[in-house]
């Protein structure tokens, strides 16, 4: 190797960047050259002296924590979870991709005793036993939608699933927490599903969740600053299935 | 249930799974080098404040693409990600002023006299070199930093600031010795 290239490579060979046939006829080359040998101790020192001089700035503590409440909500520290079983997640369901993707997914957040659920289920039961489970009863999603935004500073979605088996029964005015809630009514077979609408106070996006209490299944979660919440005596796969048409909606 | 609808449950279900894995894969991907992505931001930014928030703007922005990593190095990608923060903070906060001066072509690659000066570099004390490298081009010292402290390789270092593999080797033998002569200078300032 010349010494025009080797003084080329002097850097890259402090730095072991170079492959071992041009590192060996470097080694070669500066071993004979007194001008590559000054040259490369000078390179070796002021590498050493960054490498061992040079400050490694560390993040303050409270770093990862603005970072974590800057990240989008999902991002809060897990919460413990535990398994929850369903009788469906057998039997009911045929086709291996679906029973696998239930048995993994098929986890939640078991909270204490949640007064939100408490109460809507509490509301779904008075909707059906006052003989009170519609203001407006009527499938027209284009006479229940108005009629409840002229009633409450909120537009839900409201969309008659009859093809796909939840067929729209109506819509009335309930309360859900404390707030005004449009609650938007399906049937699925012979059981009712009440869809509550409202704007919590908290209006970030949530992830759906689901309770189960009384026999009846719960699903809530909030998307573009409303509150839902699903709740019916349906299985809690056929409440999933009505629920992801309604996000989809 | 029709078939349909069974399949549009799962994935009902796998949403909301997917949302919480990828939080739980970003946390583990991503919070271990919190400290290699800070350094680089407080070299590049020279402060703490200014760090800090490119550092924030870098990790929101590897959390929105992070299905955009492909496996290979994260620490490289994540580094990557904010060197471009860095960019778009110089855009918004230094307009005008231009950090990243183009190198001068004709600086020598290695120290046509390397004097016995130089030697003595391995004993400048840490405030001292920190002063060196901060007076550093930033293109200067963003190798410098990713070579000595990350201590990533030549080709590493080129993904990260989108240089070819060749202009790194060279652009780090220009930044040592731009310090070296910096270091001298300064030593025989009175
Ligand atoms: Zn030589």
């Amino acid at each position: 190797m010349n010494h025009d290239r080797a003084k080329h490579l002097l850097y890259a060979y402090a730095d072991r960047q170079i492959g071992i046939m041009r590192r060996f006829f470097l080694r070669r080359h500066v071993t004979g050259c007194p001008s590559c040998l000054a040259e490369l101790e000078t390179i070796q020192a002021t590498r050493s002296a960054l490498r061992t001089n040079l400050p490694m700035h560390r993040a303050p503590p409270a770093l990862a924590a603005r970072i974590a409440s800057a990240l989008p909500r999902e991002m809060a520290p897990p919460i413990p979870r535990q398994r929850l079983h369903f009788g469906f997640a057998g039997g009911s369901l045929a086709g291996g991709l679906a029973g696998v993707a239930l048995t993994l997914a098929v986890t939640r957040v078991v909270p204490p005793a949640d007064p939100l659920v408490a109460d809507v289920v509490a509301d779904h039961v008075r909707s059906m036993m006052a003989d009170h489970l519609t203001d407006v009863p009527t499938s027209d999603q284009h006479t229940v939608k108005p009629w409840l935004s002229a009633r409450l500073d909120l537009s839900p979605v409201v969309k008659d699933f009859v093809a796909e088996g939840y067929p729209l029964i109506g819509g009335r005015l309930d309360y859900v927490d404390g707030h005004r809630a449009a609650a938007i009514v399906y049937r699925r077979d012979k059981h009712v599903i009440n869809l509550f609408a409202f704007v919590a106070n908290d209006r970030s996006d949530a992830p759906l969740r689901l309770d189960t209490r009384d026999g009846f299944n719960v699903v809530r979660w909030r998307t573009g600053g409303l509150s839902y919440v699903a709740v019916s005596d349906v299985e809690a796969a056929q409440l999933l299935a009505f629920v992801h048409l309604v996000e989809s909606g | 249930m029709g078939t349909v609808r069974r399949y549009d449950l799962c994935f009902a279900w796998m949403d909301a799974l997917a949302i919480d894995a990828r939080n739980r894969r970003f946390e583990l991907l991503a919070m271990p080098h919190l400290d290699a992505a800070f350094n680089l931001a407080r070299w590049l930014t020279g402060n703490t404040a200014d760090a800090e928030d490119v550092v924030q703007d870098a990790y929101l922005r590897a959390f929105r693409y992070l299905d955009t990593f492909r496996g290979e190095n994260f620490r490289v990608w994540l580094l990557t990600i904010v060197r471009n923060s860095f960019l778009d903070w110089l855009k918004d906060n230094r307009s005008g002023r231009q950090l990243f001066q183009p190198a001068p072509a004709d600086l020598e690659w290695t120290d046509p006299n390397p004097s016995p000066e130089a030697l003595l570099l391995d004993r400048v004390d840490s405030e001292t070199l920190s002063a060196l490298v901060a007076q550093l081009p930033a293109e200067y010292r963003e190798v410098l930093i990713l070579r000595e402290i990350e201590d990533l390789s030549y080709k590493d270092i080129a993904s990260v600031t989108g240089i070819p593999s060749g202009t790194v080797m060279s652009r780090l033998s220009r930044a040592r010795l731009a310090l070296r002569k910096a270091w001298i200078s300064n030593e025989k300032r009175p």
